[in-house]
């Protein structure tokens, strides 16, 4: 690669053109299609003269399965509009959610309708219809390449039968489509190769062509490629159905950086570049550092490099340093340096001791748990060996907890909180099974519904045996199921021993009748309070801190103690993703002081206002007591002032919280280092920091563009926090 | 088992000392400086601080009052702080938190095994930190917590006036591994009329620390109108650049946050506003403060990040090839 030349054109510039171009696409997605309470995406808006219709295969007007998926993916691809941009290093940008343009999600001929009574009135969210959220293997693409891809497809079809002919047939159609959406990108960067006038653009532009000419049938060779090639795989995988896991990369990348640097290609600052351009194509879920499968630490010079390219871009970002005994401290350090300085929420921290510990419990061997990575929200998957249906599955504990509640008032003459406890427990098991046989479901039929034709491609076995991912495509199916609602659950049981059963200050009709009411009126609010004001989860050894272990011990027992009715393993994790909003208006007032409709409680941490100080070790503390142990994880999310960044000890406070964290049992971690002031006159006028990153929940987004209701949820946490 | 009062203990304190450290704030102070803004920790008993602006009108505390010191006139809360006995069963009733007990009793024993609970986030500088108050006002309860963290292996560290004869102070020595310490004035007459106290012990004392080869941390609470003049915080660098012990010396901005506590605590008319000093006075002052054998930080931050919450990302230099593997 052509060095920078000197000019208002070097990378720093550029980068901030880059950044600029990204914040005025962003603001203009919010204008076009309203508030995102998701994920930042590197999607961009097609042209406003950009029209596709997807082509339905079924009386409901939406599309299904292999022909469907294949007919409609290709069709996109063939028209979906180009996008250069002279001052990037990658080429393309993505503009449709194909997953999102069908008006039913799922087949109504594979209608569950035994389930959904179940499913309504314990608040889960079954997975039915999800797609993705499992983990590719890159290794597989960047091999290969397309051309290799294509090859492979063709080699296996061969050596099946025509029963598995049409599922192939869509495979090579995917790859094809992919590689015309390559072969006319090139065509527009020749264009505007020729159009350019500035030298060091020009130049730029010429190797872009030269790069993606290669990619669209050859194994990338170089950095730039390699970046390219990943940038390609991840835009088509968004396009189909929104997939944004990505992997290991300072060990992806690293054979072509290093010799790219051995044969005098690249620098230092060259490779820099091309990462944060990689980065700010789409911020994937990249990890960096860890253990490898045979417990050596990943930790290379590209880790580094990674960071600063996460730096200079200064933009949403999803990297996870994974911590480990073997760590290379200076990589803990370098990471917990630009959380502090950038204040863009990354990198977060995995907990690799127990992630590792606690998959192998499951029955797998270290070398394999070792390979396991967070490359979602809060979620864990072996790439390309691993269907999990991670962060799809939720079940609303709060709701549980509410529908044993009632029910006790109603049927037990003499309430209390055994009684509550022991019918708490045999609704969670019915939940939990209702979950399990949704699993199934989706596990039965998914390939007929949306067959993962783009992440097929980077999975180790659904090519070579003719099978979807989701039906027998690999060997591991360990299902995620996540609780939600923690926080509330453990508080309310706290509240009703403490005031109802140890203090007697109500009995429990007449808090039924409040709660009913949602504690409305003076004596309601004063019982309000009294409640609010019980041991909380979080305090420290307190009765709310026992309970949330007991109610996390329970929801881990009840989710392994047998797999689905269809044998599928299940594990057990906390977060609540953003499905705060949407599951706390499916509860009623509860004992903890929670009025009815509010969000229920965020993951697995603590309610807001646990302990007078906040103290950040009380929090971390509480979390890493309740982990379910199975590989999955219940994280931390912490909110943190920026004073605490003035302090020289800064970088060594942060660790220590994170490492104890980890020692302790932890599995991940989230910290959003935000001026509360900040987020306040953001949150009453958004315009004013358009370029404000928090952490939500496990995923990273503009501050700006969540909807007004999401926004108060975030700056709740924070201001209580602060 | 030796018994002391605290206001509170505080987990995750990161401004008293290095690392992660909890500290124990004791209730008490011999001290009365005029600016003091922790107004509920001078007194050593306990007592009732009171936030009217909290109160819902439930009535539960003249309920539960058994010396007749509520009473309301409509929905007004009238608190007659003379008839009380600091009993705490309207606190019990008082879910609205209007009323706040300050202070409790506490064995040495129960303290510690709280500091431990956050034993897992002390390496590697970590701790304990012992505060107030003023520590030594309960000097035999705060040497048995000391022990006690010191027997678990715990980094100690104190806050304290040190305005004490030495035979008062000399019993921590082996108890303490990091002293803090304000030096608010060296004028003494002016230290007498802003604090009630002599400076005279406490520079001695200080000097007799210095002598025993233990670090140090000096802090000068900077407040406009007592000693924000050059001259003054000129005149405390003088006298640490005479000790080979300091370590750090903090000037810390007068913040007025204290102000509502005392009305909170029926302390009839706060103290008279004090001003916190300019960012760039303090800047002015920080240089004056310089010495060789020491550093010195505004607000807890080195001199370079003190101002800027928001600092200049630019200034975090990611070289690789000065950070990473070869």
């Amino acid at each position: 690669m052509a060095r920078a030349v000197q000019t208002e054109l070097d990378y720093a510039s550029r980068l901030e053109h880059l950044r600029k171009r990204k914040e005025a696409q962003t603001a203009e997605k919010l204008r076009r299609l309203g508030y995102m309470n998701e994920d930042d995406y590197g999607m961009v808006l097609p042209p406003e003269d950009f029209q596709w219709h997807p082509k339905p295969n079924h009386p409901n007007g939406s599309f299904y399965g292999l022909p469907g998926w294949a007919d409609n993916f290709c069709d996109l691809m063939d028209c979906h509009p180009v996008y250069v941009d002279p001052m990037d290093a990658l080429a393309g940008r993505y503009m449709v959610l194909l997953n999102r343009v069908r008006p039913c999600r799922w087949p109504p001929e594979f209608a569950y309708p035994e389930l959904e009574p179940d499913q309504e009135r314990y608040g889960i969210i079954s997975g039915i219809g999800n797609d993705a959220h499992f983990a590719p293997d890159y290794r597989i693409g960047l091999e290969l390449g397309w051309g290799g891809l294509l090859a492979k497809v063709r080699r296996y079809r061969a050596q099946h039968g025509p029963d598995k002919a049409e599922f192939y047939e869509a495979e090579e159609r995917v790859i094809r489509a992919v590689q015309g959406w390559i072969r006319r990108t090139v065509a527009a960067i020749e264009e505007a190769a020729q159009r350019e006038t500035n030298p060091t653009l020009q130049a730029n532009l010429r190797e872009m062509a030269e790069v993606n000419r290669w990619l669209i049938e050859g194994p990338p060779r170089t950095l730039r490629e390699a970046c390219q090639w990943i940038a390609w795989f991840n835009m088509a995988s968004r396009t189909y159905n929104r997939d944004g896991a990505g992997g290991q990369l300072d060990e992806l990348l690293r054979p072509y950086y290093e010799r790219d640097r051995h044969a005098g290609r690249i620098d230092d600052e060259d490779a820099i570049f091309l990462l944060a351009c990689l980065l700010l194509n789409d911020p994937h879920y990249y990890q960096l550092g860890g253990p490898a499968a045979d417990g050596h630490d990943q930790t290379s010079r590209l880790s580094f490099l990674i960071l600063a390219a996460a730096h200079r871009l200064k933009s949403t970002c999803n990297l996870t340093i994974r911590v480990h005994d073997g760590l290379d401290p200076r990589l803990l350090r370098k990471g917990v340096e630009c959380l502090l300085e950038d204040r863009k929420a990354w990198p977060r921290f995995s907990g690799d001791k127990a992630l590792v510990e606690g998959f192998m419990r499951n029955g797998y061997s270290g070398e394999l748990a070792r390979q396991r990575i967070a490359v979602g929200c809060n979620w864990m998957a072996l790439p390309g060996l691993e269907y999990t249906m991670n962060d799809t599955v939720k079940i609303n504990a709060a709701k549980v907890f509410m529908v044993a509640f009632d029910e006790m008032l109603l049927e037990d003459p003499t309430p209390s909180v055994d009684s509550l406890w022991r019918r708490f427990e045999d609704h969670l098991r019915r939940a939990v099974l209702c979950t399990a046989r949704g699993i199934d479901v989706q596990l039965d039929h998914q390939h007929l519904n949306e067959p993962e034709l783009v992440l097929n491609l980077l999975t180790h076995g659904p090519i070579e045996r003719g099978l979807n991912v989701t039906n027998g495509g690999v060997d591991l199916y360990n299902m995620c199921i996540d609780g939600a609602g923690l926080a509330d659950v453990a508080d309310s049981l706290a509240a009703l021993q403490q005031r109802v059963e140890q203090q007697q200050r109500i009995t429990w009709q007449e808090l039924a009748g409040h709660l009913r009411n949602n504690y409305e009126g003076p004596e309601g609010q004063r019982v309000r309070l009294m409640m609010r004001t019980g041991p909380r989860y979080g305090e420290g050894d307190s009765l709310g801190d026992r309970w949330a272990l007991r109610v996390s011990q329970l929801l881990t027992r009840l989710v392994t103690e047998q797999p689905t009715p269809g044998g599928r393993r299940m594990i057990p994790g906390w977060f609540s993703w953003a499905d705060t909003l949407r599951l706390g208006k499916q509860v009623g007032a509860m004992p903890d002081g929670r009025r009815a409709g509010e969000p229920i409680s965020h993951g697995a941490n603590p309610r807001p206002g646990f302990r007078d100080d906040g103290a950040a070790t009380a929090l971390v503390k509480a979390i890493a007591a309740i982990q379910p142990g199975y590989g999955n994880t219940a994280p931390v999310q912490l909110e943190l002032d920026p004073c605490i960044a003035q302090s020289e000890d800064a970088v060594e406070t942060i660790t220590s919280l994170i490492k104890g964290h980890f020692d302790l049992g932890g599995t991940l971690f989230n910290i959003n280092i935000v001026d509360a002031d900040q987020v306040l006159a953001a949150h009453k006028d958004p315009s004013l920091y358009p370029d404000l990153v928090v952490r939500v929940t496990g995923f990273t987004a503009y501050f700006a563009n969540l909807s007004p209701e999401f926004r108060q949820l975030v700056v709740d946490r924070l201001i209580r926090a602060s | 088992m030796t018994s002391g009062v605290i206001t509170h203990i505080q987990r995750f304190s990161v401004h008293d000392g290095p690392g992660i450290r909890t500290t124990v704030f004791l209730k008490g102070c011999q001290m009365h400086c005029s600016w003091c803004h922790n107004p509920e920790t001078l007194r050593r008993q306990p007592e009732i601080q009171v936030f009217p602006e909290r109160c819902i009108g439930c009535r539960a505390c003249a309920a539960a009052c058994q010396h007749a010191a509520h009473e309301f006139n409509g929905t007004a809360h009238l608190y007659h702080r003379q008839r009380c006995v600091v009993c705490g069963e309207c606190i019990e009733t008082c879910y609205a938190q209007s009323m706040v007990r300050v202070g409790e009793t506490r064995t040495a024993e129960s303290v510690v095994a709280e500091v431990l609970a956050d034993r897992p986030f002390y390496q590697p500088a970590g701790g304990a930190t012992i505060s107030g108050g003023e520590p030594l006002l309960q000097a035999e309860f705060t040497c048995a917590i000391l022990e006690g963290c010191r027997r678990e292996g715990i980094h100690t560290a104190i806050e304290t006036n040190l305005a004490w004869p030495w035979t008062v102070v000399e019993p921590l020595v082996p108890l303490v591994d990091l002293l803090l310490v304000d030096i608010k004035i060296m004028d003494d007459a002016a230290h007498r009329a802003w604090t009630g106290v002599s400076n005279e012990r406490i520079l001695d004392n200080l000097r007799r620390w210095d002598a025993l080869n233990k670090d140090i941390v000096i802090r000068t609470p900077v407040v406009v109108g007592v000693n924000e003049r050059r001259e003054q915080i000129g005149a405390i660098a003088d006298f640490l650049a005479t000790l080979r012990q300091v370590r750090q010396y903090d000037l810390l901005p007068y913040h007025p946050l204290g102000q509502g506590k005392y009305a909170a605590l029926g302390r009839g008319d706060p103290p008279p506003e004090f001003h916190t000093p300019t960012a760039a006075e303090l800047d002015t002052l920080a240089a004056v403060a310089a010495r060789p054998n020491y550093v010195v930080k505004v607000a807890g931050a080195a001199l370079r990040n003190w101002r800027n919450c928001h600092s200049d990302p630019e200034r975090l230099d990611i070289n690789p090839t000065q950070d990473t593997l070869s």
